[in-house]
């Protein structure tokens, strides 16, 4: 299988005052297509920091990050733009839902973006509704809806047009453990059926369960890469 | 562009009240910067149209030794009328009245009693069956004391500079808004003048009417309708210009809303500026979509302005503005009542001019999202 993420020696660095606090240290990873996998690990470890750099929203330091075949560090914020919009969805731990459009406005949103109609915009959004099992929810506001309810609509969102690789970014720390439970196994069946490359950032172990690849980060460095064996992890 | 607008205008009805306040505000702007223009226009036209009915017809012939603004020299500007039947003779001396015993100076003007250039009520001179009767304006009358049918001294010179003097009849009172044509002015009989001061087929100056093709007369200066009325045109562009300090403080009130909302949503949409970021949109696009929020209120305010400001602005030019008395006596003709005018430049130019101003100034703080970094601004840490 082909790498759709390659790390190469990946460092970030961040002012802080006078100094510098390094929250990434020569990061080595490649992830393939179809991957359910994880960065685990506790506060300050450097999760988002790499999820940030993946989803081309920031750039290394020092070393190569290539994304779909971009180096990041190399990319206009017009083409990273495009590539977050064509290639990357994001979950985010507070859904970042847009308040003021309905559930439906708020899944489309992505689309608006693209070169979709008016009727392709409504059969993808209506489906990716359908994945979370919200459809009959299209018309309410974000305001209306309970936590998990929340989390999927924003599964929606980022589904729905389709990425190759979904970042996630603590996306079960506001749920409760039932629905953390639905909003996970949403995931991993979109992961099998649509062929989705799943990376989480996490600390929940309900995640852990799920994952097929649990990456452990420390201190900005990865100390341990673990391969889950299909029966181990949830289905 | 059409995205940017669709967006805009959710978030704006999203916002709720927040929004109608500021397009509520940048209304108020509109349909008072569109009344008082059209006031403007309004006195302008009306101005104009009674200076020309009341005092420069369709132009004036002025004797070469007549300056309209020096009084001194009417002693010796006259001249021989000469022969053209679209011109109407006025013959201008100093006088003086004395009504109850008090001096006052007047000027005194000789008018053909079948005049029709003019819009002076001549006809009473001709019908008057009193021995010198004359004509004066409302506001003369009033500061005078005068009524119709009251009989007062008039002293003048002839030609000679001699004194003499007769009782006149105050045979009409006429209502003008033209203050040039009334205060200080007693109009009499071409002829009677003529005959009081022994200066027989002579005038001051020659008004004339629509048919008078101008051709070069020795002794006479031709002075156009446009350059008589240039005056009234400054005059009121000075007032226009004057006012305009009104408008751009009350632009200033409504645009420094629109500026506080947007420095403010920028501020507190910080977390949703990250996520459009996140979903795809370049920083010049949600840029460019801040910037269409703060300029689509200058459109909520139109279609506002237009739902109150169409029947209140057309109620006013159907009645009129009343004016002051205490401002009809500033020198320039203005009406009782002003019937403001809207012509469809001036909505057009009002429009075109708030939205560009409500687009730079939501532009302003919008620049600043080109310089967040998208990271933080997702956690909703200020920048």
């Amino acid at each position: 299988m082909s790498n759709i993420i390659s790390l190469t020696s990946v460092t970030k660095r961040f002012p802080v005052g006078d100094g510098e606090f390094t929250a990434l240290k020569n990061i080595n990873l490649n992830v393939e297509k179809g991957e359910f996998s994880g960065l685990v690990g506790p506060s300050g470890s450097g999760k988002t920091t790499l999820l940030n750099i993946i989803g081309s929203l920031d750039k290394p330091t020092e070393g190569q990050a290539i994304v779909m075949g971009k180096d990041i560090a190399k990319l206009t914020h017009k083409e990273s733009a495009r590539l977050r919009n064509e290639h990357i969805g994001f979950i985010f731990q507070v859904y970042n839902l847009l308040p003021v459009y309905t559930v439906f406005e708020n899944v489309e949103f992505a689309l608006l973006l693209q070169d979709y109609t008016k009727a392709q915009r409504k059969k993808a959004v209506m489906e990716a509704l359908d994945w979370v099992g919200l459809a009959s929810m299209a018309n309410k506001k974000p305001s209306k809806l309970s936590g998990g309810e929340g989390q999927r609509v924003s599964i929606a969102r980022a589904i729905v047009k389709r990425p190759v690789i979904l970042l996630a970014d603590e996306p079960t720390a506001n749920l409760d453990a039932e629905n953390a439970h639905g909003i996970l196994k949403i995931m991993k069946r979109l992961n099998q059926e649509l062929d989705t490359t799943f990376l989480f950032s996490t600390h929940d172990e309900k995640v852990m369960s799920y994952l097929n690849r649990i990456i452990h980060l420390r201190d900005g460095q990865i100390e341990q890469d673990e391969q889950i064996t299909a029966k181990s992890a949830s289905s | 562009m059409k995205l940017a607008l669709q967006l805009a205008y959710k978030n704006l009805i999203g916002a709720g009240l927040r929004t109608w306040l500021n397009a509520i505000v940048l209304s108020f702007a509109f349909v008072i910067i569109i009344f008082f223009n059209g006031l403007m226009d309004g006195w302008n036209q009306q101005a104009k149209t009674d200076t020309v009915a009341w005092e420069y017809g369709h132009g004036q012939l002025l004797h070469s030794a007549y300056d309209p603004f020096d009084p001194f020299t009417l002693q010796d500007a006259h001249g021989p009328i000469p022969s053209n039947t679209n011109l109407s003779p006025i013959l201008i001396r100093s006088a003086a009245i004395y009504p109850e015993g008090r001096i006052v100076p007047v000027t005194l003007k000789g008018i053909d009693n079948s005049n029709k250039t003019l819009d002076l009520p001549t006809d009473i001179l001709k019908q008057s069956a009193a021995e010198n009767p004359v004509i004066i304006g409302k506001r003369m009358a009033k500061s005078n004391e005068l009524k119709k049918g009251d009989n007062v001294i008039l002293r003048w010179r002839d030609k000679n500079g001699t004194f003499d003097a007769q009782t006149i009849t105050i045979a009409g009172i006429f209502d003008t808004e033209v203050v040039s044509a009334d205060k200080g002015l007693v109009w009499i009989e071409l002829d009677k003048l003529w005959a009081m001061t022994g200066m027989q087929n002579q005038a001051t100056m020659l008004i004339a009417n629509d048919q008078y093709q101008h051709k070069e007369t020795a002794g006479w200066t031709f002075k156009t309708q446009e350059e008589l009325l240039s005056t009234i045109q400054k005059m009121i562009d000075m007032k226009k210009s004057s006012s305009s300090i009104m408008y751009v403080l009350l632009m200033a009130i409504a645009l420094l809303a629109i500026f506080d909302t947007q420095v403010l949503s920028i501020f507190r949409r910080q977390k949703e500026i990250g996520t459009y970021v996140a979903l795809g949109m370049t920083r010049p696009q949600v840029v460019g979509l801040f910037t269409v929020e703060g300029a689509m209120y200058s459109l909520f305010a139109l279609v506002l302005a237009a739902l109150y400001g169409t029947p209140l602005l057309g109620y006013l030019a159907k009645t009129g503005y009343a004016i002051g008395e205490a401002q009809q006596d500033m020198g320039i003709p203005i009406a009782s009542r002003i019937f403001p005018v809207y012509g469809i430049p001036l909505v057009l130019w009002t429009v075109f001019f708030i939205v560009i101003a409500a687009t730079i100034v939501s532009y302003l703080p919008a620049r600043r999202i080109a310089k967040m970094d998208p990271v933080a601004a997702l956690k909703g840490k200020l920048q």
